[in-house]
């Protein structure tokens, strides 16, 4: 009977062993669910997606006659990957740059940045003009912001 | 208090409103806002020949970019500091009547041009290091006007269901024509006058309302009144029109960039026999590669150049500036951190006196 040495089996090992953590990673992303957020007292009832690529991309973007601000969520790596992907459809230096040149073409202001979500929740709550987008989890049970739709999920 | 004074103040004031503001953007107000950034570049510089540094390569610049945004006004001023200059650039006052339509009175930047619309005087947006000659600023000895003081009306129109229509329309008093090449109003220093009608425009179609990919049409027609007495003699007139049309594209798609744009400028002097005309035009090519490195090359051409009388009138004495005949480069830029990059570029260039080699380095960042 043919015996395998040690490489020969770790050659089979480290693939399985490789599926099983990729399994017990994935999990983490599989039920997210970036959504559109706004405060509980905004009069916004829905954006769509132009209005949504618009206003992240520093253009003037009015509802009811007011002008809209967005907030960017920074709290985790993956929203920031996962929005800039699927809302403004740029790479991260393309996205910056395109906001700075905003700013030194006509002054336009870049959006606020926020690396907690906590402070986003509450800068959202307090201006009803304010948009964002957050995960479906750090937001649907918070009465201070209301959901206006999925942007994205797994 | 007289108009430069209550004009330096509405500066500072403008200045440090945004400044301040811009420390505490978390708790602005819904319906204000604010912006402070500050654009710093260092270069290097390395020639063959008798190339010297020039205005166009300050070993040091700092371009100050302030702006406050209340309901549907602004205000926006651009300061730029360097080893050899320092000049409010920009300092508009506007009202956005609809959302991408907006009135702005002030000194701007003419729209006419399809480089300095896009990057102005900050370095760090600009991938390669030098610009194109043609696009050269007035202090830079360049050949068209590139700041009006008067009424910019800037819009963008969707069309169907992405594309839209660009359209940006200048119209001021220009600069006018002196022994130091143009010379346009200065917002915070004593003005000789002579300034006379600067008429300029840009009509742009963009294949996404939202995108950065736009293609159009480019005109200027500046009424030149001329300061330099010999000059004056050599034209028999004190005066003479400018004429500009060009043509330009700006494509983007990640990872390429495309930008070129072509200008006929007609010289029109009333002296018939000195009427003149060239051609000049450019194109840049930009790859963005991976670990955030951006590859580029410009080449850059003219017709007539070196026969016109106009633009040997441009001519420097103290050779701190190039008039570019042609000019071939390529570089590499490296995006090592957050809004910061080290650039690198090659160059050979046929100056309208010399030809030489030239190799830059230059560090570039934008604060915060």
């Amino acid at each position: 009977m043919e015996r395998r040495g040690p490489v020969s089996r770790l050659v089979h090992i480290v693939p399985i062993v490789l599926t099983l953590l990729l399994g017990a990673v994935a999990p983490a992303h599989a039920d997210e669910r970036l959504v559109l957020v706004v405060s509980a007292n905004s009069k916004i009832e829905q954006l769509d997606s132009l209005e949504v690529r618009k206003l992240f991309l520093g253009l003037t973007v009015t509802h009811n006659g007011y002008r809209l601000r967005p907030l960017l969520n920074e709290a985790d790596p993956h929203v920031k990957e996962v929005f800039l992907q699927n809302v403004v459809s740029m790479s991260d230096i393309t996205y910056d740059r395109h906001l700075l040149g905003l700013a030194l073409k006509q002054g336009r202001t870049q959006p606020v940045v926020f690396h907690d979500i906590q402070s986003l929740i509450a800068s959202l709550a307090s201006d009803p003009n304010a948009v964002s987008v957050a995960w479906l989890k750090d937001v649907e049970h918070d009465p201070r912001v209301k959901v206006l739709r999925i942007l994205w999920h797994d | 208090m007289s108009f430069l004074a209550l004009l330096r103040l509405l500066l500072f004031a403008s200045a440090t409103l945004a400044w301040s503001s811009q420390a505490c953007a978390q708790h602005e107000h819904e319906h204000s806002s604010s912006e402070f950034d500050i654009f710093l570049s260092a270069e290097a510089l390395r020639a063959s020949d008798h190339v010297q540094r020039g205005d166009d390569d300050p070993w040091f610049a700092a371009d100050v970019v302030f702006a406050l945004t209340k309901h549907q006004f602004r205000i926006f001023g651009e300061y730029f500091v360097s080893a050899e200059e320092h000049d409010l650039e920009r300092f508009q006052v506007g009202y956005e009547f609809v959302p991408e339509t907006t009135l702005w009175l002030g000194r701007f930047h003419q729209p006419g041009s399809a480089w300095n619309t896009e990057h102005h005087h900050g370095r760090y947006l600009q991938t390669a290091i030098t610009r194109p000659s043609i696009e050269f600023w007035e202090d830079q000895h360049g050949l068209i006007p590139q700041h009006i003081t008067g009424a910019l009306l800037e819009s963008r129109i969707a069309v169907g269901q992405e594309a839209a229509i660009q359209f940006s329309s200048g119209i001021g008093a220009g600069p006018a024509l002196t022994p130091d090449g143009y010379e346009p109003i200065d917002l915070v220093d004593n003005n000789p006058g002579h300034h006379r009608l600067s008429i300029t425009a840009r009509l742009a179609y963009l294949p996404e309302y939202v995108g950065a990919t736009s293609a159009g049409f480019l005109f200027g027609h500046h009424e030149l009144d001329v300061r330099d007495p010999k000059v004056a003699q050599a034209l028999i007139a004190g005066r003479a029109n400018l004429d500009v049309f060009g043509a330009y594209a700006d494509w983007n798609r990640d990872p390429w960039r495309l930008i070129a744009a072509a200008y006929y400028v007609r010289f029109d002097p009333a002296q018939a026999s000195m009427r003149e005309s060239f051609i000049a035009g450019y194109a840049q090519i930009e790859h963005q590669l991976a670990f955030r490195l951006t590859a580029f090359g410009r080449t850059e051409n003219s017709a007539r150049m070196r026969q016109s009388r106009f633009v040997a009138m441009f001519d420097d004495q103290d050779g701190d500036f190039d008039i570019t005949v042609r000019r071939n480069a390529a570089g590499l830029r490296w995006d090592f951190a957050r809004r910061q990059a080290l650039s690198i570029e090659l160059s050979r260039v046929d100056a309208l006196t010399y030809r030489a080699n030239e190799i830059r380095a230059q560090w570039s960042a934008a604060v915060p």
